[in-house]
């Protein structure tokens, strides 16, 4: 059991891109920044392209083995590649059901993942942050960090005791009293707000808190 | 920030996705619904024969053997040489040079900054600060325009924006000492994290 104190005031503001970087003057390449902020908030997925490429080369490596070998007329390494398509034609003869099954769902899985990185947005955990010279990228990681040591302070306890989670639309913060000594859900709520209006992450995140009600003894 | 292809990453990852995920679907059926079974036969044996028969009608004018072989052998290598250019294309774009103009004066060449000068400077000037845990500056070519990526890694707790508010101060006086704005992106980040996490947890 938890108390749950909800506050949407301060995610219902509507906050505007345009207004976060047209507000900073930037030098001679402006009409470049929104693009290299565009990039840096979302993953390049280099690593997935350069696994499906290395997946790739390995099948096509192993293909033009046999098949070179076929082409000049040597005993296949492995299978020859005839002897192969005629097997893959006889399926689901040849093998067991199982493992075809097993092997069909590996096939599927590798397929869904590379798919899914495709398609999805790939939003990154970062937030940007409003600056008169320069484009700031923060990652989410960071902000939490620092609301934990502001949320830590109002509350007056240590720093086991808080937990926050910041994910793009919502701040999570998490205080498990010290037993004894009275805490108010408002107060912390209240600077933690403050700090982040301050801070003006975009888009700017929806603040919670929740109050465990079990205390932490001795703490 | 750098000049990786992400549409093209997009595509081609999306590609080997669907493939992988048909061949997937195709060999659970094949071992669970008799019928896919009996289809596939009929269509994969038709696909063989067809080959078979290339194969017979691209024989050598002399000897044993057929000449598709080596078209095959070609195809897998111009595939294996594509697939190479592909992995160079990741993360390419860095540059070396931050400002490179003609002088206009009476002495004739360019002036060239290198982006080592940026770096050297930054880093100088947030090296003894207790809060930071690493700085990376780099200098990236952004549609022919040389940009820089300020990378700081500040200690738990750290405010971001009061350390976005003073490196960009330090990036303003950077513009003095240059002569020259150049776009600038900094980037507040933290260390080792784990990349499939969407929420960031810290205690």
């Amino acid at each position: 059991m938890s108390q749950d104190t909800q506050n949407p005031g301060i995610g219902s503001v509507p906050y505007d891109a345009d207004a976060v970087r047209g507000s900073a003057p930037l030098g001679s390449g402006a009409a470049g920044m929104d693009r290299i902020l565009k990039r840096e908030t979302h993953t390049s997925r280099a690593v997935v392209s350069v696994m499906a490429a290395a997946l790739v080369m390995a099948v096509c490596g192993y293909a033009l083995l046999e098949t070179a070998v076929r082409a000049i007329g040597q005993p296949p390494w492995l299978v020859d590649p005839q002897t192969a398509a005629e097997r893959v034609v006889a399926l689901p003869a040849g093998i067991g059901p199982l493992l075809l099954v097993a092997i069909g769902a590996v096939t599927a899985m590798a397929g869904l993942f590379f798919f899914l990185n495709a398609v999805l947005p790939g939003r990154r955990a970062r937030h940007l942050l409003p600056d008169r010279r320069a484009a700031v990228v923060v990652d989410d990681e960071v902000i939490a960090a620092a609301l934990a040591r502001r949320a830590r302070l109002a509350a007056n306890v240590t720093q086991g005791q808080v937990m926050v989670v910041v994910s793009r639309n919502r701040v999570m913060v998490s205080v498990r009293p010290t037993s004894g000594v009275p805490l108010s859900p408002d107060a912390v709520l209240e600077a933690v707000r403050h700090e982040l209006q301050e801070m003006g992450p975009w888009p700017m995140p929806e603040v919670r808190i929740q109050v465990a009600t079990a205390g932490v003894v001795g703490a | 920030m750098n000049n990786t292809p992400r549409v093209l990453n997009r595509i081609l990852i999306g590609i080997l996705g669907i493939m992988l995920l048909a061949i997937g679907v195709l060999l659970v059926l094949l071992a669970s619904v008799p019928a896919v079974g009996v289809w596939w036969h009929e269509w994969a044996g038709g696909v063989l024969n067809f080959w078979l028969d290339l194969f017979e009608r691209t024989q050598f004018p002399r000897r044993q053997g057929s000449w598709l072989w080596l078209v095959i052998c070609f195809v897998l290598v111009v595939v294996l040489g594509l697939m190479v250019a592909w992995i160079a294309q990741q993360g390419r774009g860095r540059t070396s040079l931050l400002v490179a103009e003609e002088d206009p004066g009476d002495v004739p060449g360019n002036v060239g900054i290198g982006g080592g000068v940026a770096e050297q400077t930054i880093r100088a000037a947030l090296a003894d600060r207790p809060d930071l845990a690493g700085v990376t500056v780099v200098a990236y070519e952004i549609k022919g325009e040389p940009a820089l990526k300020i990378r700081v890694e500040p200690r738990q707790g750290v405010a971001p924006h009061a350390l976005a508010a003073e490196v960009s101060s330090l990036v303003e006086a950077l513009d003095a000492v240059i002569g020259k704005r150049t776009p600038v992106l900094i980037h507040i980040g933290s260390g080792t994290r784990s990349r499939f996490g969407r929420a960031e947890r810290v205690r």
